[in-house]
């Protein structure tokens, strides 16, 4: 299970977990964890790394361990975690 | 497009329209032969009707998405308002400091508070820009 390609060093398997999970809108999950459409997408595509609070907020909703659902490059250089 | 970018852009481009104010006193100033402008009737006239286009527009874009105006502000987007003050806050710095320099330029009580009012509006231009910024890089 390869992380998707992001910009941020953190990358996610949000957009399998959602089709895996009977094909979950994004604006569904969206409104379980209680964020907008567009933050879901920001985060799918890694262009925004959620707080802890969100990013467990979308592991319970569904059902994995923060790790299964967020990964941690550490090959980029400090200066882009920013 | 989000609720709140929508509501940037609204804001942005109203706020733009407010140069017609300053597009009068730059006019009066480089050519004082010009006819006298009422900049007080101008001034209120502007601002009455900003407001009231951002009522109208702000209740068209809630009436067409109700559900997103509701959502509270989520915690992606208050980093975006918060990240956006940083630049504005620059701005309003900057031209306060210039404007209290025109004082010893022997600028006029009038000329100082134009200065002023130019360096709040260019730092709201400054701050819904870069919030714009924010929500269409993504973060």
């Amino acid at each position: 299970m390869a992380p998707e390609v992001s910009a941020s060093p953190i990358s996610n398997q949000i957009r399998r977990l959602r089709f895996e999970h009977q094909e979950m809108t994004q604006q569904a999950l969206a409104e379980r964890i209680g964020v907008t459409r567009q933050t879901v997408n920001a985060i799918e595509l890694g262009k925004y790394s959620p707080s802890l609070e969100v990013a467990f907020r979308i592991a319970a909703v569904f059902a994995q361990p923060l790790e299964a659902v967020f990964q941690y490059r550490e090959t980029l250089s400090p200066r882009r975690r920013g | 497009m989000s609720f709140r970018e929508k509501s940037a852009w609204i804001t942005f481009v109203l706020l733009l329209a407010f140069g017609i104010y300053f597009g009068e006193v730059a006019a009066h100033m480089l050519d004082p032969t010009r006819p006298h402008t009422n900049y007080l009737q101008l001034f209120v006239l502007l601002v009455v009707a900003i407001v009231v286009l951002e009522i109208i527009t702000h209740a068209v874009i809630a009436f067409r998405s109700p559900h997103e105006a509701q959502t509270p502000i989520d915690e992606r987007e208050r980093l975006i308002e918060l990240r956006s003050t940083r630049p504005a806050f620059f701005v309003l710095l900057v031209g306060a400091f210039l404007s209290v320099g025109t004082i010893h330029m022997g600028a006029s009580t009038w000329l100082l508070a134009h200065c002023v009012l130019l360096a709040i509006w260019l730092a709201e231009l400054t701050r819904y820009g870069s919030q714009l910024y924010h929500y269409r890089r993504g973060a």
